[in-house]
């Protein structure tokens, strides 16, 4: 045992607030913006996910118990308050999707008793399935609830023969008592970035995506690299001038301020969900527009 | 001449009123010794009754356990986000009953409070068994049980640690740290009583005692490092004691879960475990002077100290807990009053206001004399204190996962089912029939601790000074 | 990326990972010791091909008749998973869930592996042999009296030129063409009024799009393609608006920048009343003839209001905002068609695009296909219609099927199931074993659409003309499953012996046939390097310029609104069988993905659900999950009650696809079907199944059960910033990183 490896590593195990341009020098920074104007709510990205990532099908009885392994899931909302106010959704359905958010500070890190989450040098929340013991304290901490814990042995019966040959041999079938979630699929970046390695470069902007990101219709779901400040993701982040180290953006005093001027316009829709927990969350949602003409 | 005759009537009739009966003070010390052995030997048939009572739940919860190791957790209808169910409840419940002993045995023994003598061996016996069963659910409420030594920083081919900054590991070390010392202090303070059984048993028995007595003779010497020893390990207890569940608390505390992520969760946390052991030993007291004929040794007197004492304790959990809530809705956090608001009104209400009546209301009975010297009345009321202590462990638990930060996974009350049912009351058998068995084979008053609590009453009476080696 | 296409013939061993005890090792379960697992490798594979890297093959989806084209990770000689084919002009490198799931069709525990022979009234596996005995004399020339049907869903490309073929060369008498969802209503509108059956719409060229509960998004004719469009849609230089007019929340509905909900049929009416307003303005002079004009006049707000059931001050706004944002369209789905008036319903809607001058902007005749025998056909209800007419006379000697499932799907009105039975002899094609396979005397095992070849074209095409290529994915998991084409191959050579000899196999001829279309694609091409290039690419592609439509012709009597019906006390509430993205028709149902996909409005999943408005439940005294039985006048249903604020308080709506008999593990005994209590209740003009005339009774049975969904008990954010929203004037989307639509 070795105390070296844990006094060296104990300032990156001791999480705390990220840093500004933390990643400024990291070759890879993995996040996303989902963009709530496009997403329809088809739910094609679930599907991709079940088909990525091994997903067990619970069935209908499990379901109802609550024991459902979406890693992604579609949320469908009539309203945004305490009660609802209108006689008929007028105005649509509120969609949105869902899954790990890869908080930069996230509460289920820090509390795993035997460190079978952390965050990678890429800036994601890995889950270490042969570490976990199960004692789902991660999901009691995470404000979001995106973790899924295995029930059940779900190799036994999740997969009637020949349904397993579907099985992504790329990702892990989880045994019962360790806990899941969104990985941004882990497999498909690394596989990115072994072959980028091969060729002496970084992975490009749009060469790796995730399944959601892969299958999404509409493109609702942008995913990349917030290191490379030329990809989508990092400049459409730029642009909303969302930062990732911060808990409270300037953009939104700016627009209470602006508010109270009686100014509504101009607004940028990016944000984080529940930033105010200072999460830090890697994922940045637009807000939906509506048209206020008709 | 002043007082006219009626007066001194009065006033000799009040000083000759007969006192609740304690214990004799001219017992013999072979007196003492007999009662004790002999509860070792032939017990009431409740003790039967109860023995193997507990055992049938035992058997009953390890049934459900080995179901659920084979099935999964998912057979104890845990969901998400209902990740942790009565499993942590009844955890946070027995590591709570377990400061009774330390607080009898240690304690009240720093503060030389004398009426503890007869009955803190059961009560530290109770904190050992309680550490057990805690630790028992810390197995059964791992996904992956057999694998729980990872928490333990031992060594391995990965040089992987524990993640010291959970809780969850430092719940590992204190209860770990616990459980050991109790298990020596325990120990400890039965040697020389172990001595005197080994004096008094023949064949295997004689043998067992002797092995554990090590060789214990008292003399003055060995009577005087037992002393310092005693008190030694009991100094070190009382802040042990009070860390394990000021870190369990932290638990929730260090969390930032709505309902959970308060300071004072710590204290709360302490003086509940206090209340709830402090009950329990009332409940076992009253078993076991009834089923081990110790009625001379455990007397009213001494239960009413004890209700006292926990009528005190009830008091200090009842301010923390209604300063918990004053802080939360005088505060600024949303969240946690839209949770304290559901705990009081939601699908738990019901818990919420029984709990709350059953540790703040019901304790007064402790208050009135003819209540708290009925045996019958106490034992229940023991038995309502520590249900309402049960309830608050599982609304401290539950009601933050069913209505916590994110309103899509809220759930629509969630219940425990059977398995999980079955588990806990396997735990109440396991614990309880650990107890009976202790007191089976160990003696479950100390002799010496009451040899010397009378001697010291009958001190002034008989005009002795002490011998100068005794103290 | 895409790696050439594999022949069959240079197919390799299948690799079989034995379990998923391969994958099970990181979690310490299994281990490879342990001799649990067979993992072999191949014999010879292609050279391009590394153990462990997956190859991606183009192939196209047919899980809908959209013709996605989609590519599937290939490794060890199996197929993984499904993605879009970025070549494709239809998905665009896009999939929907229904595509992800055909992996969960080719691989279900459930295939139907080897021809099954009824004898003794029970169904027993058999060969090939008998199996071509039964179908050959099945299919043989009149000698004995009696029309040999075939009848298939609707199809496209080479398969449907081989189903003509068959009728051409005498071995059937009839091809019909069923399909459940069908939309007969609105190409016999649109042929009437505008001369094509099916106008290209284009979503991404309209400032507003007004939809009359066409499902675009959802469950509609491609929703994938539409998707795409509906990207660039809200992002182009002023972010487009939708408005959707329907008497149940559909997806599309729930993206709606306005969602108005309408007394059932009743479509009709609320266009005119909108006609009406359009024609105020100058632009519109002349666009309709007075004597339409003289039908549109008497709708004024409060007539219309009073019929539909909507706010009079809707009609107007309206009306300005299509104007301001021209060019706009006007789509109209299935709900309105589904009317006993549903022609006049579309054709008061049609009637619009013309008004706002739409057409030659976003409304076009579709691009010539350079083979207009590969065109799709439709399926219609009429065709079912009449088939059963003619069973129940006795008429039919024959009947194959394929593509089709007509006993779940026809009401119970029909009587389909026993008209089936007088049927002389039934046969059907399948891949799992469902409700008509289990009527019929002969079942064939089918390739899956994976394992399989094949062509494809879709409807509604605006970015030129694709032909796609479907070819399999892998070698074949059973090995007595044959291709449709194939057999339909044998049939033919059974009748016209010289006819199709150079073809031993389906892949033959389509490799045949696609080599033949070379000079409309790539002219200097070899023959050899085409096929391989359309096989690698998944797609025959040609720029094509969409043509105008011809000016409308529409009489008065095609727009006229009939009186709407009184209430009916005995059945108060309407129907409203909704077509969910997940089930469509019922085909999907045997798919455990898409069972555990939640319904996207509802989030109920695994079971069948009855939707009330809230205050028609409260008025019921109703709660969620209250088992109700739904009673018409031709059938009862029991389903849970769901309170789903997105639908007419007097409609209560039940999604189609649910409660197969059989159909799998996955499909039997979940829900119920919906489809059976439908009433006998027929469009006048073309005869089509009213599909939203039905009317029932709610009757409660004093059950309670939780329903299945995703959702918490709280369908609100709760004051908490999940989904926040803007309005439009907010924002200036010019000034965001320019979106990546892929």
């Amino acid at each position: 045992m070795s105390l070296d490896n844990l006094t060296s590593n104990w300032s990156k195990l001791r999480v705390k607030r990220p840093q500004p341009d933390q990643y400024k020098d990291a070759p890879y920074k993995w996040g996303m913006v989902i963009d709530l104007d496009a997403c329809t709510g088809c739910n094609a990205c679930t599907a991709a996910c079940y088909a990525e990532n091994n997903l067990p099908v619970v069935g209908k009885h499990r379901f109802l118990k609550g024991q459902a392994m979406h890693w992604l899931r579609i949320e469908r909302y009539w309203g945004e308050g305490t009660e609802s106010t209108q006689e008929f959704p007028e105005r649509g359905a509120q969609f949105l999707p869902m899954m790990c958010q890869q908080c930069e500070a996230a509460p289920c890190e820090i509390v795993c008793p035997v460190g079978a989450t952390h965050h990678t040098p890429d800036g994601l929340n890995s889950q270490v399935y042969n570490r976990c013991i199960g004692s789902r304290y991660c999901s009691a901490n995470c404000p979001y609830k995106v973790r899924y814990f295995n029930w059940f042995n779900y190799p036994e019966s999740a997969w009637p023969s020949p349904l397993e040959q579907q099985l992504n041999p790329d990702v892990t079938v989880r045994s019962k008592g360790v806990m899941e979630k969104c990985t941004f699929c882990v497999q498909r970046l690394t596989e990115a970035k072994d072959r980028a390695r091969t060729e002496k470069r970084t992975v490009r902007d749009g060469e790796v995506l995730t399944a959601c990101a892969q299958a999404c219709p509409t493109s609702a779901i942008h995913f990349g690299n917030m290191a490379d400040s030329s990809s989508a993701v990092a400049r459409m982040w730029k642009a909303q001038q969302v930062e990732l180290s911060a808990d409270r953006q300037a953009k939104d005093d700016q627009r209470e301020i602006d508010e109270q001027q009686g100014k509504t316009d101009g607004v940028l829709r990016g944000y984080r969900v529940l930033e105010q927990l200072r999460t830090y969350p890697s994922v940045v949602y637009l807000e939906r527009i509506r048209s206020s003409e008709v | 001449m002043s007082d006219t005759f009626e007066e001194k009537e009065v006033a000799v009739e009040l000083r000759f009123q007969p006192k609740p009966k304690d214990i004799d003070e001219d017992i013999a010390w072979a007196q003492i010794n007999g009662d004790v052995l002999r509860s070792l030997e032939r017990p009431r048939p409740l003790y039967w009754v109860i023995f193997f009572g507990s055992l049938a739940l035992f058997l009953w919860g390890v049934y459900c356990e080995i179901y659920q190791y084979n099935t999964g957790l998912g057979v104890a209808d845990l969901e998400n986000p209902q990740v942790w169910g009565l499993y942590i409840a009844t955890f946070i419940f027995w590591i709570g009953m377990s400061h009774s002993g330390t607080l009898l045995s240690a304690i009240l023994h720093i503060m030389h409070a004398d009426w503890r003598k007869p009955i803190y061996r059961f009560a530290e016996a109770m904190t050992t068994f309680s550490l057990m069963t805690a630790g028992l659910f810390v197995l059964v409420h791992l996904g992956r049980v057999w694998q729980f030594y990872y928490v333990v920083a031992y060594p391995n081919e990965r040089w992987t640690w524990p993640n010291f900054s959970s809780p969850l590991v430092w719940d590992a070390t204190a209860i770990g740290s616990y459980l050991t010392t109790s298990v020596i202090f325990l120990y400890f303070g039965m040697i020389p009583d172990l001595a005197i059984c080994r004096d008094n048993a023949t064949g295997f028995r004689r043998t067992f005692y002797r092995a554990l007595s090590i060789g214990w003779r008292g003399t003055d010497r060995q009577w005087s490092n037992f002393r310092v020893t005693y008190l030694t390990i009991a100094c070190l207890l009382i802040p042990l004691a009070v860390s394990v569940h000021s870190i369990v608390a932290t638990d929730f505390a260090v969390s930032q879960q709505p309902g959970w992520h308060t300071t004072s969760f710590p204290p709360y946390f302490v003086a509940g475990a206090l209340y709830s052991g402090c009950a329990a030993i009332i409940t076992l007291f009253i078993i076991l002077r009834y089923t081990f004929r110790f009625e001379q040794y455990m007397t009213i007197p001494i239960l009413e100290k004890l209700c006292k004492l926990t009528f005190a304790i009830s008091m200090v959990w009842t301010y923390l807990n209604f300063i918990e809530y004053a802080a939360v809705w005088y505060g600024t956090d949303e969240f946690a009053k839209q949770s304290l608001i559901y705990r009081a009104t939601g699908d738990y209400a019901w818990w919420w206001w029984s709990m709350n009546i059953l540790g703040s209301v019901v304790p007064f009975s402790l208050t009135l004399k003819r209540l708290r010297t009925n045996i019958p009345v106490m034992l229940v009321v023991s038995i309502l204190l520590n249900l309402g202590m049960w309830i608050e462990r599982f609304m401290i638990v539950t009601p933050t996962f069913a209505h916590g930060y994110y309103p899509w996974t809220w759930t629509q009350g969630w219940w425990p089912d059977w398995v999980q049912v079955g588990i806990v009351l396997g735990s109440f058998g396991w614990f309880n029939m650990l107890f009976m068995l202790f007191c089976k084979i160990f003696p479950s008053v100390s002799m010496y601790e009451v040899k010397e609590m009378v001697y010291h009453r009958r001190l002034p009476r008989k005009n002795l000074k002490p011998l100068p080696a005794e103290g | 990326m895409s790696g050439s296409g594999i022949s069959r013939r240079d197919f390799m061993q299948i690799v079989g990972l034995g379990g998923a005890s391969a994958a099970l090792a990181g979690c310490g379960n299994t281990s490879i010791e342990s001799g649990a697992e067979l993992v072999e490798s191949y014999v010879q594979p292609e050279n391009f091909v590394v153990p462990g890297v997956g190859v991606y093959y183009a192939s196209t989806c047919t899980q809908c008749p959209s013709a996605c084209g989609i590519m599937g990770r290939v490794r060890e000689g199996r197929i993984l998973k499904l993605e879009g084919n970025p070549n494709s002009a239809i998905s665009g490198g896009k999939i929907c869930g229904l595509g992800q799931a055909a992996v969960q069709r080719h691989y279900s525990p459930d295939r139907l592996t080897v021809p099954m022979i009824r004898k003794s009234g029970e169904l027993k596996q058999s060969s090939w042999e008998e199996a071509m005995t039964l179908l050959t004399n099945a299919v043989a020339p009149a000698d004995k009296a009696g029309r040999r049907v075939i009848l298939t869903g609707p199809a496209s490309g080479h398969e449907q030129v081989l189903l003509r073929a068959l009728v051409e060369a005498g071995a059937a008498t009839d091809h019909v063409v069923f399909d459940a969802l069908s939309t007969a209503v609105a190409a016999s509108v649109n042929r009437r009024m505008f001369g094509v059956d099916d106008p290209v719409t284009m979503i991404d060229r309209a400032g507003v799009v007004l939809s009359f509960g066409d499902d675009f998004l959802g469950a509609g004719e491609s929703p994938v393609a539409a998707a795409r469009q509906y990207a660039r849609f809200r992002r182009g230089a002023r972010r487009g608006v939708l408005v959707q007019v329907e008497p149940r929340m559909t997806l599309t509905g729930a993206n709606a920048d306005r969602w108005i909900v309408i007394v059932p049929g009743t479509e009709g009416v609320f266009a005119l009343g909108l006609a009406r307003e359009l024609l105020q303005r100058k632009e519109a002079a002349g666009s309709v003839s007075p004597a339409l004009a003289a039908v549109i006049e008497p709708y004024t707000q409060a007539e219309v209001s009073r019929i539909t059931g909507v706010r009079g001050d809707h009609i107007p706004r309206i009306a300005s905002l299509l104007w301001e944002h021209s060019p706009t369209l006007v789509l109209a789905g299935r709900y309105p068609q589904g009317h006993a008036h549903g022609s006049q319903n579309m054709a008061a809607i049609g009637m619009l695009n013309v008004i706002l001058q739409n057409h030659g902007k976003t409304v076009m005749r579709a691009a010539e296909l350079p083979f207009p025998q590969l065109a799709p056909t439709a399926g219609s209800f009429k065709a079912l219609r009449d088939l059963n007419e003619a069973m129940a006379a006795g008429q039919c000697r024959s009947i194959l099927m394929h593509g089709s499932n007509p006993v779940y799907s026809a009401p119970a009105f029909m009587g389909f199931a026993d008209n089936l039975q007088k049927v002389p002899f039934k046969a059907a094609w399948v891949t799992e074993l469902d409700e008509t396979a289990m009527q019929c005397d002969l079942v064939l095992p089918l390739l899956s659409s994976l394992e399989d070849f094949g062509t494809h074209v879709a409807s509604n095409q605006s970015d030129g003309t694709e032909i796609s290529i479907q070819q399999p994915l892998m070698e074949k998991l059973y090995p007595q499953t044959r291709a449709f084409g194939d057999v339909v191959l044998d049939l033919l050579r059974k009748v016209k012996p010289d006819s199709y000899k150079s073809f031993p196999d389906y892949y033959a001829y389509l490799k045949s046939a696609v080599i033949n279309a070379k000079p409309a694609y790539d002219p200097a091409a070899g023959d050899e390097e085409f096929w391989e290039n359309a096989l690698s690419a998944g797609v025959l592609h040609r720029e094509a310029s969409l043509q105008p439509l011809p000016g409308m012709q529409a009489s008065p009597e095609m727009i006229h609104q009939p009186e709407p019906a009184g209430d009916d006390l005995q059945y108060p509430f309407r129907l409203i069988p909704a077509v969910t993205p997940n089930m469509r028709d019922g085909r999907p149902a045997s798919l455990p993905w898409l069972q555990e996909s939640p319904d996207p409005l509802t989030t109920v999943v695994w079971d069948s659900w009855a939707e009330l408005h809230p205050s028609t439940a409260r008025a019921m005294q109703i709660r969620e999950g209250d088992v109700l039985i739904l009673a018409s006048a031709h059938g009862s249903v029991r389903a849970k009650a769901y309170l789903f604020p997105g639908i007419h308080p007097g409609a209560v709506g039940v999604p189609i696809g649910q409660g197969h008999e059989s159909y799998g593990r996955f499909a039997s005994n979940v829900g119920v079907n919906v489809l059976k209590i439908l009433d006998p209740i027929f469009d006048r003009d073309t005869g089509e199944l009213a599909l939203y005339s039905t009317r029932v009774s709610i009757a409660k049975t004093g059950q309670n059960e939780r329903i299945t969904k995703d959702e918490g008990p709280t369908t609100l954010q709760q004051d908490r910033k999940l989904v926040a929203t803007l309005a439009a004037d907010q924002v200036d989307l010019t000034k965001e990183t320019p979106f990546v639509i892929r």
